[in-house]
């Protein structure tokens, strides 16, 4: 019998069945793959996006099964847009960003508990390994945790040291040295400020009141986490805000115009070498080094201030920033891995070179690395700074509400008003323990 | 017969522009409402629970803020829209009479229109500026001032000073359509006017503004309308500062929703805002409708 050159049925049918397997095989394979989604709130600036994502080609390297889609969060719309995330329910599968995040979120169910990754890290040592317990404890809330830390935000004071021994002043320890050198080195005329720094209705102006709080041994919240801004705290944080604001109206050293300052608008005046001392973050380091190297040399880092509250409360405010998983993910387990695989001690150091100074390590190993060491700047943060560094709940854990009392800029309020005469540092500091107290209540 | 299949097929056409408004815009209004009834507290549990109008009677008779914003938000509105038309009918005037290069004027002065809010925002900090600024440059240099005025910094200044950028923003849409209007005035009446003695002042009085009257309350009323919401100019300026001096309505509502996360607070607070906005709505939709029916006479 001769056969025809087309197929027969049974021909056919097998052809078909193949095609079908090779079909179902193509989806199997590509059900393997998951796609996640990042957000990112502080990594976007063309260094640092450049820097993760070789980070995350890495990650996707390691994890074939994972693939990783970043979408930058600007700072702006943070808020916005993850509340309207969260009103439909389209949140990222995983993310970094503000402080308080993880808790808020948590208060509304929105978080998954990363409780397994730090019982992994008790384990495996990087929870010994983490510089500072608050680092952690911060995101821990009704007993869970729902965040982890990946990195330390600081909040320095920076100095010209070139104007300092020009006066023949030491740099600064204490509360009383500080104004003198700052009321010394006050020399407008020449374009020259005492101190500058952000007191501007933003939440940036409310970061260095915080420091100064801790140092006159005022908190918000006391260690059990109740409010105590204007009760037991009060004195000290009065205290705190009349030192700060008095720079600007009773000494009058800083630029006139602090009152409408944001965070750019310090840096810029510091990086522009006018002003002897400039409360800034950590991103002033890299400022200098791309805007105005040859200041670099006269540039030092203050040691944390000792003011009335003394040792005890020698310390500067700083974000631990986290990273959590949404708890409605349908790829939870692998933003976990992916989690477990970004924070490891060495993993992020491309992002570290990238902006000097801006993120620092939570981990020991970290800290003290070749690129610190070789960077004076980063060697003086590290050692005057980092040290000291706390949140702002402290002697508190987290708490959701804190992420209010920062976003609505509720002890920011305090240092503009006060800076532009609307209030007394007392009625201040007492108007801002009000809303703070509505708000605990609600 | 004929009529009303004429008149189903309008329906017809315009359905589609019907379905994407109540899309749009209705279909917001309406959840804002909800929002504004429920707790929406977006740091505690239940946050869909009904409230009825706690958040409306917090609003109206507990925290001062409100109507410390609506003041605030009232005189932004007012000496806005009234120096953008006082600005916007002097070029209109200006520039409807035959003089050199007016058609380029004429372009030139719509770009601060065309510049995106967030632009125009920043562009004003930098001019601002107390230590960088050019005016405050071109000020101390010519001597006029011995030291930088803090235009952002001082309580008292900051209103005047998103509002003079609220101006500028303002003045191109209010002058084109004036200057649309003020070619209708026929010439012939004012020629008659001047034949019978009338001055300058005169023909402006009653010749040239009862023409524009109809087209100066339409925009004027529009202008209300879009500067009453406004946003980003004062938040990216100020930020609602200093000490709560620019705090208008809109920089409260985005306060206490996306930091504050309070929606439902927010939405109560919004919802009033719009009732405000209605007033404006209506009376312009009244003018409106008054205007084209004694044209169609």
């Amino acid at each position: 019998m001769i056969r025809d050159k087309g197929l027969n049925r049974r021909e056919t049918l097998a052809a078909a069945m193949g095609g079908l397997f090779m079909l179902t095989a193509d989806e199997a394979s590509a059900q393997a793959t998951t796609n996640m989604t990042f957000w990112t709130v502080r990594l976007n600036t063309p260094e640092l996006s450049a820097a993760l994502k070789a980070i995350l080609a890495d990650f996707e390297k390691d994890n074939p099964g994972i693939k990783v889609k970043h979408e930058p969060v600007s700072g702006n719309l943070v808020y916005p847009k993850f509340l309207t995330a969260i009103r439909g329910q389209s949140m990222p599968d995983v993310a970094e960003a503000y402080s308080y995040h993880p808790l808020q979120f948590a208060a509304v169910d929105q978080m998954e508990p990363m409780d397994d990754i730090i019982d992994l890290w008790q384990k495996n040592g990087q929870l010994a390994n983490i510089f500072n317990d608050y680092a952690y404890k911060k995101f821990f809330w009704k007993g869970k945790y729902w965040g982890v830390p990946y990195n330390l935000d600081i909040r320095p004071i920076y100095y010209r040291k070139d104007l300092l021994e020009a006066k023949g002043i030491k740099p600064p320890k204490t509360w009383a040295e500080f104004q003198a050198a700052c009321i010394a080195c006050n020399d407008p005329a020449s374009g020259t400020f005492g101190a500058v720094f952000p007191a501007g209705d933003f939440h940036i102006a409310q970061h260095f009141y915080m420091s100064f709080m801790f140092q006159a041994g005022g908190s918000i919240l006391d260690k059990d986490g109740n409010l105590v801004f204007g009760t037991t705290a009060k004195d000290a944080n009065v205290k705190a805000l009349t030192f700060l604001t008095d720079l600007a109206t009773k000494h009058k050293v800083t630029p006139p115009g602090i009152a409408s300052y944001n965070t750019d608008d310090a840096h810029t005046i510091f990086v522009q070498g006018r002003a002897a001392f400039g409360f800034g973050t950590g991103g002033v380091i890299s400022r200098i080094m791309k805007e105005n190297p040859s200041l670099f040399d006269k540039v030092g880092i203050l040691e944390v201030l000792e003011g009335p509250a003394g040792p005890s409360g020698k310390l500067t405010a700083a974000f631990y920033n986290p990273m959590f998983v949404w708890n409605k993910s349908p790829a939870k387990e692998q933003a976990k891995t992916f989690i477990k695989w970004f924070i490891q001690p060495g993993r992020l150091e491309r992002l570290y070179e990238a902006a000097p100074g801006q993120h620092w390590p939570i981990f020991k190993s970290d800290i003290n690395t070749p690129r610190v060491q070789n960077n004076r700047l980063l060697s003086e943060a590290l050692t005057k700074v980092v040290p000291y560094s706390t949140d702002f709940a402290y002697p508190g854990y987290g708490r959701p509400e804190m992420g209010v009392i920062d976003g609505e800029k509720m002890f920011a309020g305090p240092v503009n008003q006060v800076v532009v005469g609307a209030k007394t540092p007392e009625k201040a500091v007492m108007d801002a323990h009000e809303e703070m107290k509505k708000l605990f209540t609600s | 017969m004929y009529l009303q299949r004429r008149a189903r097929f309008a329906y017809f056409l315009i359905l589609p522009a019907v379905i994407v408004i109540a899309l749009l815009d209705v279909y917001p209004i309406i959840e804002g409402v909800i929002v504004s009834l429920q707790n929406q507290n977006q740091m505690r549990a239940n946050p869909e629970a009904f409230v009825g109008l706690k958040h409306y009677s917090r609003a109206l008779f507990d925290e001062q803020i409100f109507w410390y914003s609506l003041g605030r938000s009232l005189v932004w509105t007012v000496f806005a829209v009234a120096g953008g038309y006082v600005v916007a009918l002097a070029l209109a005037l200006l520039l409807n009479m035959e003089i050199w290069g007016r058609g380029i004027f004429r372009a030139l002065f719509l770009i601060p229109w065309v510049i995106p809010d967030v632009c125009t925002a920043l562009l004003w900090k930098w001019l601002y500026g107390d230590e960088f600024g050019v005016i405050n440059f071109l000020l101390v240099k010519s001597g006029i001032v011995s030291k930088p005025v803090l235009w952002l910094s001082d309580p008292n200044l900051a209103m005047p000073a998103v509002i003079f950028v609220q101006i500028w923003k303002l003045y191109p849409v209010m002058f084109i359509v004036l200057l649309a209007a003020l070619q209708n005035v026929p010439k012939e009446l004012h020629e008659a006017a001047t034949i019978d003695g009338a001055n300058v002042r005169q023909r402006f009085v009653y010749i040239t503004m009862p023409f524009l009257k109809k087209t100066s309350v339409i925009i004027t009323l529009l202008g209300c309308i879009w500067t009453f919401q406004a946003f980003d100019i004062i938040y990216l300026l100020t930020g609602g500062g200093p000490a709560n001096a620019t705090k208008t309505l809109p920089t409260l509502i985005y306060d206490k929703a996306f930091w504050g996360l309070e929606m439902g607070y927010a939405a109560a607070i919004a919802m009033l805002m719009l009732a405000g906005l209605l007033v404006f709505s209506i009376a312009y939709l009244l003018v409106y409708r008054t205007k084209t029916q004694a044209e169609a006479v």
